[in-house]
């Protein structure tokens, strides 16, 4: 498989604070990848710099071959809309209702017509189950639901990788399985996902590797089975016998 | 009679320091030539001094009247040319002359020897007597100077009436108001004793006032001082000479007192007998349309300059964010009042045909710009960093992330603050009537002058200012309503 995004010597600080230190990954087409590691550890630093939320202090980022760095506004937003992004707080838009929500990004960026953008619109809310709540306005829905549509609102750009920050952190326990669920579609549909995440039952059973991270560095990874079953470093041990009492 | 104000000195000193001062002192001078081949004579006053001038009205018209005017009338036929009267507060007037925005200014000024540095005077055309106006009921008390130990006297702010409370009755308090109308009320409400006043203005009031008399206190007099004369730019001889030429007619066959006061008192009386408010709808109708002019227009330029000036703030550029934030700050940090008068008398310097409505339109607007920068960007602010986020992330550029994301959501955010930033417009828009603009304000001054009642002009001002601002309120609101689901 050829690999998607390639992360080079990658730094970060913010003033004194280096959160992340000479990080050096490949995610290859087709790979769920689930990041773990404490808090503080810069998880969410590491998958913002992915998509350049962040920018990256030393190193450098490629997607599929080019550098998301020291290039204009322009270029950084054509491949950005490559890059899909989910976030713990889904950040749908207040003033648009769900539909619009969706449809906002291939009108505005994709120049789709109205007719198209809608049809697609109406296809993802139905992957996501929610083709009823169409004309309803965020704060309506349940998170659940919110975050459904925020993974359908990212999906409506046909990225090449999803990026995930902990997506159902903020649901209540009752709505996390929905949102884990469509995750779950979507790895099965070969979606290439980083998923930033504390559910360690969907990184068991859904990621292709773990990725361990302490101390703004991967410390260990390998596939789940391996991981989870027998942590190489002590970091590793340590998490895991706090997390899985 | 008045003097010259300390705000005046401060208004002409600071633009002295921007203006340069060009005034030809040659004995040749152009002056005289310049207004005959305009054709008119624009000549400032300040209409609220009867029987010097004043207004009234005359077929539904309003005209301007009183000796003043009509020894101004006479000067501008004598020099072949029309007349222009220009109606301003008198502190305005020396600057309005400096500026060039009238040819010269007659409005019972005394040529005192401070105004004479910077005006060039006529002869004095007109001396009158400086008397009391008292409440009739303490006529039986309050005669001369010494009646008056341990009382408030009123007297205009600035005046030379002023001053002699000031000199001969020290031991009384002097109450000092910018306005005539406003003493009288004073007067009227037992706020002060007596009012000093000019010995035809007090006849006046008194005339119209059946409670109201007039004394003659005994004020020791200096007579260079009280006697009014016509002023004209410094160094404008020409003017002068053909100014004394007619005043020299005019003393000759004592047209003043056997003509233009008993006109003046015609109109005085007329305005008397018809001061039920219904008679001068039309002037608070005018007051009404200016007020609106004035906020919607001001409305529309400082939203479209305080989204600029806010995005400007907000921007990563140091230039651009350091030029808004001075701005914002500067404005903020200074009268609108003190602003109003810059932009007319400073601005109005260089572009001389300035109109006092454009000069208060810009500087409201400019004004207003500063105060809704600051409440566009603290609505772009309140937005979460995580909208920005998401937008980008979806290949939005920040310019469309402005336009789809933030720009909606703050604008419903901050609605309520934008709302009230526009009523609170209509209501400072009143300070423009400083400079001669005929807003609702300016008309109340107007209408409290030409019916000598000073309670109910204010009080119908304050009605339609309320309607205005709580019609306003209303409207946003509903609006604001509308905009509830987003
Ligand atoms: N914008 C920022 N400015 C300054 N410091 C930051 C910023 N963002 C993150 N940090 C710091 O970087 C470090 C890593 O933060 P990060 O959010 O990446 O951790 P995380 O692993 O995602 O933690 P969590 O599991 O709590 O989400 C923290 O010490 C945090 O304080
Ligand atoms: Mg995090």
């Amino acid at each position: 498989m050829p690999n998607l995004i390639e992360v080079q010597n990658l730094g970060k600080s913010f003033g004194d604070n280096e959160v992340l230190k000479d990080i050096n990954e490949v995610v290859k087409k087709g790979q769920v990848i689930c990041v773990i590691g404490p808090s503080g550890s810069g998880k969410s630093t590491f998958l913002r710099c992915l998509n350049v939320l962040e920018e990256p202090t030393a190193g450098k980022v490629l997607f599929e071959g080019n550098s998301l760095t020291g290039i204009s506004e322009n270029e950084l937003n054509n491949l950005r809309e490559k890059m899909g992004m989910v976030f713990q707080s889904f950040n749908l838009f207040p003033n648009m209702n769900v539909i619009e929500n969706i449809k906002l990004a291939p009108l505005r960026v994709k120049k789709l017509s109205d007719d198209e953008a809608t049809k697609q619109a109406q296809d993802l809310l139905e992957r996501v189950g929610l083709a009823d709540k169409a004309e309803q306005y965020p704060q309506s829905l349940s998170g659940g639901q919110q975050q459904r549509v925020a993974i359908a609102r990212a999906l409506a750009m046909n990225p090449e990788v999803m990026l995930f920050d902990e997506p159902t952190s903020a649901l209540d326990p009752e709505m996390v399985g929905e949102v884990l669920k469509v995750m779950k579609d979507l790895a099965e549909s070969g979606m290439t996902m980083v998923v930033v995440t504390h559910e360690m039952g969907f990184a068991k059973s859904v990621a292709d590797e773990i990725w361990f991270m302490a101390d703004g560095a991967i410390q260990e990874k390998g596939n789940p089975e391996t991981f989870f079953n027998a942590p190489k470093t002590e970091r590793a041990q340590d998490f895991l016998s706090k997390i899985l009492i | 009679m008045k003097k010259k104000s300390f705000f005046l000195v401060i208004i002409v000193f600071l633009l002295a320091l921007i203006i340069p001062v060009t005034h030809a002192k040659a004995a040749n001078d152009n002056y005289l030539q310049k207004v005959k081949d305009k054709g008119t004579l624009v000549v400032g006053t300040s209409a609220d001094y009867p029987p010097y001038e004043f207004t009234a009205k005359e077929n539904g018209k309003t005209k301007y009247v009183g000796l003043d005017i009509s020894l101004a009338e006479k000067f501008a036929k004598d020099i072949g040319v029309k007349l222009e009267v220009k109606n301003m507060n008198f502190d305005s007037l020396l600057v309005a002359l400096e500026t060039h925005k009238i040819d010269m200014v007659i409005a019972g000024m005394n040529p005192t020897p401070e105004r004479q540095k910077s005006v060039s005077f006529s002869k004095i055309y007109y001396t009158g007597d400086q008397y009391m106006l008292i409440n009739k009921k303490d006529a039986a008390h309050f005669r001369k100077i010494k009646d008056f130990k341990g009382k408030t006297i009123g007297a205009q702010t600035g005046s030379l009436q002023y001053s002699l409370v000031k000199q001969q009755m020290k031991g009384n308090d002097v109450k000092g108001l910018a306005k005539l109308n406003d003493l009288v009320i004073a007067l009227q409400s037992q706020k002060v004793n007596a009012v000093a006043m000019e010995e035809a203005t007090a006849k006046a009031f008194a005339e119209n006032n059946r409670n109201l008399k007039v004394i003659d206190p005994g004020f020791d007099i200096d007579a260079s001082q009280t006697g009014s004369a016509i002023g004209f730019s410094k160094g404008a001889d020409s003017l002068v000479n053909a100014a004394n030429k007619t005043i020299d007619e005019v003393k000759k066959d004592n047209l003043i007192n056997k003509e233009y006061i008993p006109a003046a008192a015609k109109n005085m009386t007329t305005n008397g007998k018809k001061n039920s408010m219904l008679n001068y709808w039309t002037y608070f109708a005018k007051g009404i349309e200016y007020t609106l002019i004035i906020t919607v227009v001001s409305v529309f330029f400082g939203f479209v300059l305080g989204t600029l000036f806010a995005l400007m703030r907000l921007s990563r550029n140091k230039l651009t964010h350091g030029l808004a934030v001075s701005y914002i700050e500067f404005v903020r940090g200074t009268p609108l009042m003190v602003q109003v008068m810059f932009v007319y008398f400073g601005i109005g310097a260089v572009i001389q045909s300035l109109p006092a409505l454009i000069a208060g339109i810009i500087a409201v607007s400019l004004n207003s710009a500063a105060y809704v920068a600051e409440v566009i960007r603290s609505g772009i602010e309140s937005i979460p960093a995580g909208q920005t986020e998401a937008s980008r992330s979806l290949g939005l550029s920040q310019k469309e992330t402005y336009r789809y994301i933030i720009i909606p959501q703050a604008l419903k955010n901050i609605w309520p603050a934008l709302g009230n930033e526009f009523v609170t417009l209509i209501k400072e828009s009143s300070i423009v009537s400083i400079i001669g603009v005929t807003d609702i304000m300016y008309q109340m001054q107007l209408v409290q002058s030409a019916t000598y009642k000073g309670v109910i002009p204010i009080f119908i001002a304050m009605i339609i200012y309320f309607i205005m601002t709580f019609g306003l309120s209303k409207v946003l609101g509903y609006f604001e309503g509308k905009m509830k689901h987003a």
